[in-house]
């Protein structure tokens, strides 16, 4: 909707981030565009989720320049709330709403920040919980749920809102491997339908199937990016040949 | 969050807009002198069993003030307090046994002397100690304040002696009694009454050093309440009254009386719950009173405190932590006596002592409260913030739709903890003179002397309505967590 005249939902510009004396993302540039899919891998520690986090300000940016869906979000002064309506989040840990029912927590925005009345925003959260395959446990806790369940939730969640953009961070890394598969299922079935998706993860068969580009990252950097099959097949980076190799062969 | 402000100034404007109405009364056109008096020192100030103040100071105060057309309001607080009170400009004058000394007439102009009351000591029944001489390396009971105190410290280097001193009067002869201390000082009328009552003790000396006692006003304040006592007083021994009233209590007729009824008198623990079961009500009713008021108080000024703390602003997380640094970390004692006293020093607003007393707990509970209340929220896993900001709801909508929830059913076990302590610490604001269950219980056992048989009631009081407050509030948790 609001998207910029180029078609690029997100652009980041030497985006910087410290925690005191150290440095971790140390001058990144990204590129966004449209209904593209963006997987971002790399080793541990080089900085993935603290990118991501950097695009709706859950971490503020030290310097550089970040814009979303039109909105300089490096600027003090725009409004954050309104920003993050349009980009949805599913976190490593799911982070449902314990005290809420799995309806009431997929209802939750819509209702206080007033987009639908009560009766609209519980038939769409009840279309949204089918559309992840959890219909029948609208009613129940998070705290009843399976892994997989909960992160399904939290997806739908996330899309209650209808954002522009989903950012992902590690979404399966908290899984059991058998819950795994379900949850890719959703993400895959969100990016035929075009959702800009930026997803931080470790799974490498679901960078290669899902992703219009993949993004390397190591020590802070942007090391290497290109389409999967470049990337995995023909590396050029020895990081990434390294980080490569050892993830791959395990 | 602006609801809650809201509550705060509506709190604070009640409690000052108190604080004006307790000024205003008491600026009325015709004057009422407010009168303390002591709650624990008969024959002079005592708590007869029909409830009512009694003894030589009270009915004296009284026919003066009837033979000079006065009005008088009498603040029966005890001597500590009702002193405290007219030097802080709480009260406007004082009876209540007290000595003229040199000290004294600094910070208080005396009226003339009323009564001569000289110095004794009594020991335990059994007791092989006959002089001051069997004394030393004893130890000595004696009552904050009072002349036999000064008295007992001015002869305490030459026969060498240990000291313990009581706020009450009975706690002082309980000392003896129990032997932990061998003897008590004390003026001679106030002895030979309780004795004459039932204490287990004996006078071994000749009443000496003694001083008048004198009503008293604070030094430069009301001197026509002096004059008119004065002209009274005069009055009184004229036309033979003021010998009456003397009598009345330390007259020979009055020696059997007292025998006859402590004889009569049914000093089971059925039989003590009987005879006070008004003055156990009233003080029980008191500290109910001070409980749920000061736990809805409390409750709210915490909260109001502990979101303080966790909200995303330096100056409110400052303020906050002052508070509670404050507030938790003076002893609650220190605090009604600051706020009691210290306060209308300062303003030169008078405060009563029920409101004194809820503001104190408000405070220091509060704290508390504000204590576990941040740390109830930081216990909330900071990814459900973070998960409720990135839908876009804004921090306040995020704090009361995902983060409170969760951290009150944190905070509940804590909650109930502070109210029981609550309960509890009400006991304290018996210093300043509130007729609460302790203070009850102290009064009652100056009339009757019966300490144990009188605390294991209250004891058993104070049990049952704390069983009864956790029943209830476990009640609450559980229609929470459902």
């Amino acid at each position: 909707m609001n998207a910029a005249e180029n078609n690029n939902r997100v652009v980041v510009t030497d985006l910087v981030k410290n925690y005191g004396s150290n440095e971790v993302l140390k001058g990144l540039n990204l590129t966004v565009k449209n209904n593209e899919v963006v997987c971002m891998i790399g080793p541990s520690g080089s900085g993935k989720s603290t990118f991501l986090r950097c695009l709706n300000k859950l971490e503020d940016p030290t310097s550089g320049s970040v814009i979303v869906d039109g909105y300089d979000i490096s600027d003090n002064k725009t409004n954050m709330n309104k920003v993050r309506e349009g980009i949805g989040m599913v976190f490593q840990h799911f982070n449902l709403f314990p005290n809420l029912t799995v309806l009431e927590n997929v209802m939750l925005a819509p209702i206080e920040l007033k987009k639908a009345d009560k009766e609209v925003a519980t038939k769409e959260a009840r279309a949204l919980l089918d559309e992840v395959g959890l219909a029948e446990k609208a009613d129940a806790y998070p705290a009843s749920l399976s892994g997989g369940q909960e992160q399904r939730v939290a997806i739908a969640r996330a899309l209650a809102m209808h954002p522009d953009i989903m950012l992902f961070d590690e979404p399966t890394s908290a899984l059991d491997p058998e819950m795994v598969g379900d949850v890719l299922d959703v993400m895959k079935k969100l990016a035929k339908q075009g959702m800009t998706m930026i997803v931080v993860t470790h799974e490498m068969g679901f960078a290669k199937e899902v992703a219009d580009r993949v993004v390397f990252m190591a020590d802070g950097h942007i090391m290497e990016e290109g389409d999967p099959q470049q990337l995995f097949d023909h590396p050029q980076n020895p990081r990434t040949q390294d980080f490569l190799r050892k993830v791959l062969n395990a | 969050m602006r609801k809650k402000l809201i509550w705060f100034a509506l709190l604070c404007s009640t409690v000052f807009g108190a604080l004006l109405a307790t000024t205003t009364t008491s600026h009325a056109a015709e004057k009422t002198y407010t009168i303390g008096t002591d709650i624990t020192y008969a024959p002079f100030d005592f708590q007869g069993t029909d409830g009512k103040y009694t003894g030589i100071d009270i009915d004296l105060i009284k026919a003066i003030a009837k033979e000079e057309n006065m009005k008088i309001d009498l603040k029966p607080v005890g001597f500590n307090a009702a002193v405290q009170a007219v030097e802080a400009n709480q009260m406007d004058g004082v009876i209540a046994g007290m000595t003229i000394t040199k000290e004294r007439k600094q910070q208080f102009d005396f009226s003339d002397p009323y009564y001569y009351a000289g110095e004794v000591m009594a020991v335990a029944k059994g007791s092989k100690v006959k002089s001051f001489k069997d004394l030393r390396g004893k130890n000595v009971a004696l009552k904050v304040g009072t002349q036999g105190a000064a008295y007992a410290k001015s002869i305490q280097k030459k026969y060498g002696f240990k000291i313990t001193e009581f706020d009450q009067s009975n706690d002082m002869y309980n000392d003896v009694v129990t032997g932990n201390s061998v003897a008590a000082f004390e003026d001679y009328p106030v002895m030979a009454y309780g004795i004459q009552n039932g204490i287990k003790l004996k006078i071994v000396t000749k009443p000496a050093k003694g001083g008048n006692y004198g009503f008293a006003v604070k030094k430069g304040e009301n001197p026509e309440l002096l004059t008119k006592f004065n002209a009274g007083l005069k009055a009184l021994k004229k036309n033979g009254q003021y010998d009456k009233i003397v009598a009345k209590y330390l007259g020979k007729s009055s020696v059997a009386k007292a025998t006859a009824t402590a004889k009569k008198q049914d000093n089971s623990l059925w039989g003590l719950v009987k005879q006070n079961t008004g003055a156990l009500g009233g003080g029980l009713l008191q500290t109910l009173y001070l409980t749920v008021i000061s736990i809805i108080l409390a409750t709210i000024f915490g909260v109001i405190i502990g979101l303080m703390q966790v909200v995303p602003a330096k100056w409110a997380n400052w303020l906050s932590s002052t508070l509670i640094y404050i507030f938790r970390g003076m002893p609650l004692l220190v605090l009604a006596l600051f706020i009691y006293i210290g306060v209308p020093n300062l303003t030169g607003n008078k405060i009563s002592a029920f409101l004194a007393g809820i503001i104190t707990l408000t405070l220091n509970e509060g704290a508390y409260t504000a204590a576990f209340v941040s740390g109830g929220i930081r216990a909330v896993d900071n990814g459900q913030m973070e998960a409720a900001r990135s839908l876009g709801l804004p921090y306040g909508k995020a704090m009361r739709r995902v983060i409170l929830p969760q951290g009150i059913k944190i905070m509940i076990p804590s909650f109930i903890n502070q109210f029981i302590i609550t309960l509890k610490d009400t006991s304290i604001l018996s210093v300043i003179g509130i007729l609460e269950l302790t203070q009850t219980g102290k009064i009652i056992i100056a009339r009757n002397l019966q300490g144990f048989k009188v605390w294991t009631i209250i004891a058993i009081m104070y049990i049952v309505i704390i069983t009864l407050l956790t029943w209830l509030s476990k009640a609450v948790e559980r229609r929470m967590n459902k």
